[in-house]
Order: C-alpha cells, then structure tokens, then sequence
C-alpha cells in the first residue's frame, strides 16, 4: 500500500502524463478511502484552472508608454537600416 | 502579401504580447525586452508567414520561442537552487515519518463572487511570487505551456524526469499550502 505522500506526488504526476493502467486504480482507490488526500486532489484541479485564468486576469495590464516609444525607435531604426541595404 | 509594419503590430497586439511575456517570465522588463524582440524578427521572417493563422497568433508563435530562449541563456546554478528549494522543507511538516498527513485537510470554500475571486486572484498571484525561482518556472512551462518533459528537464536542470514530476509535486505542495493559510483559513 502506499502512503498518502506518494499519492499526493501520483495525483500531481497525473495532471500532465498519463499514469499505467494499475496506478490510476490504485489512486482512485485512495482518493475514495481518504478524505484528506481527496481533499487535496480537489483543491490540485481548482489551482490548476486558476492558473489557467491568470492570463485573464491580466487584461488591464499594458505596456507602458515610455517601454513603447521605446520599442517604437528601435523598430523604425531597425526597418530603416535594412531598407537602406 | 504585403509587408505589414512592425510599429502596427506594436500598436495592434503590443499589449497582448507583453501581457503573454509578462505571465511567464515575471519581469516587466524582460517582458519589454521580449516583445521588442518578437516583433523585430517577424519583421525579418515576414516571408514566412503564410497567411494560415492570424498574424496576432504568427507573432505569439515566435514569442514562445523566444521565451524559451530566454529560459535558456538564464540556466538556473543547480547547486543554489536545490537549497532554495529544500529550504524551510514544506514536506516535513504536512507529513510524518510514515508519510501520512500530520493535519486533517480543510475543505476550501471556492470564491464565489466577483469581488472574492477579484482579491483571491491577488493572493494567488502573491503565493507563486513567493515560490522558488524554479519552482515557478517549472509550474509555468510544465503546466500551462505544456513543454515537452525533456525540453523541461533540459531548460531548467532537472537530471530526469522523476526529479521534475518530484519537484512539481512539491511545488503544489508549497501553493497549496500558502493559499490555505492566506486565503482559506482567514475565512
């Protein structure tokens, strides 16, 4: 039997690899017979979708002016020299 | 197709560009840095857009691979890192010795409201901030861009795949910990 240290690690694993057959099982096991790591498996997959939404979140953040203009002059240089070539 | 000017692409999706840099690598300046230099090199490669995506999806393309490249000229010291990481070793204290949880989980009531979920994205932004440089990368590249395990290893040192799956797990771990305490359990 494994302990609940390693299922918290499966549980994890599982959200970005596909575990074998056998181990899934056992996970699902687990997570049926113990309230505290089922717990944690719930609370893995609400951060995983919060972590999804961050880039949303960030909607009101643009670049600055001075960062723009900035970026701006570098560009029309860069355009201007490989016209002139 | 005509050539289209890097300074409307600055103007059209600048924002867009800087707000993807800036989620993943955490520094306004670098984020700056980064869409200075996505744009010049669609400028450079425009003969290879095809016209297949969208232009805003092309040069968002090109920013990844930048992103990565980033990554990579900033390898992490592996040495400093493992102590970062093992520091104040959040594992020792949520497990015991046979590896069972030494505290019963709370049940976390999910912000619900829009104001609620406004200041609870704030901590969550606090508690990534407060992980490990690494630790960060990891959660970013391996779980939201979903770079292949051995560009991940490669990228941020891991020697195998089982240390980064390892190291992940801990990471959450660490978040998991930091939201409950700052989030749940002010409730």
């Amino acid at each position: 039997m494994r302990h609940c240290k390693q299922i918290v690690d499966l549980v994890s694993q599982e959200m970005e690899s596909k575990l074998p057959w056998s181990i899934r099982m056992e996970v699902k096991m687990h997570l049926l017979m113990c309230k505290n790591c089922h717990r944690y498996a719930k609370q893995l997959k609400f951060m995983q979708a919060e972590l999804n939404t961050l880039e949303q979140n960030l909607n009101t953040v643009s670049l600055a002016e001075p960062a723009k203009e900035r970026i701006k002059k570098t560009l029309t240089l860069a355009i201007n020299e490989s016209t002139n070539d | 197709m005509t050539q289209q000017s890097p300074e409307t692409w600055l103007n059209d999706y600048g924002d867009l560009l800087y707000r993807y840099a800036l989620l993943r690598v955490r520094s306004e300046t670098t984020a700056e840095d980064l869409v200075q230099e996505t744009l010049l090199a669609g400028f450079v490669s425009w003969d290879k857009f095809t016209g297949k995506s969208s232009v805003s999806t092309w040069l968002v393309g090109i920013l990844k691979h930048k992103i990565i490249d980033f990554f990579r000229k900033h390898r992490h010291e592996v040495k400093q890192i493992q102590t970062d990481e093992l520091a104040d070793d959040i594992l020792a204290y949520q497990f015991d010795n046979e590896g069972n949880w030494q505290v019963d989980l709370v049940e976390w009531d999910m912000p619900d409201t829009q104001m609620n979920q406004q200041q609870f994205s704030k901590i969550f932004n606090m508690c990534i901030s407060r992980l490990p440089q690494r630790m960060a990368d990891l959660l970013f590249l391996r779980s939201i861009e979903n770079v292949p395990m051995t560009e991940c290893c490669d990228l941020l040192g891991f020697e195998s795949d089982n240390q980064l799956w390892v190291t992940l797990s801990r990471t959450r771990v660490k978040l998991r910990q930091c939201l409950n305490t700052h989030w749940f359990e002010q409730g």
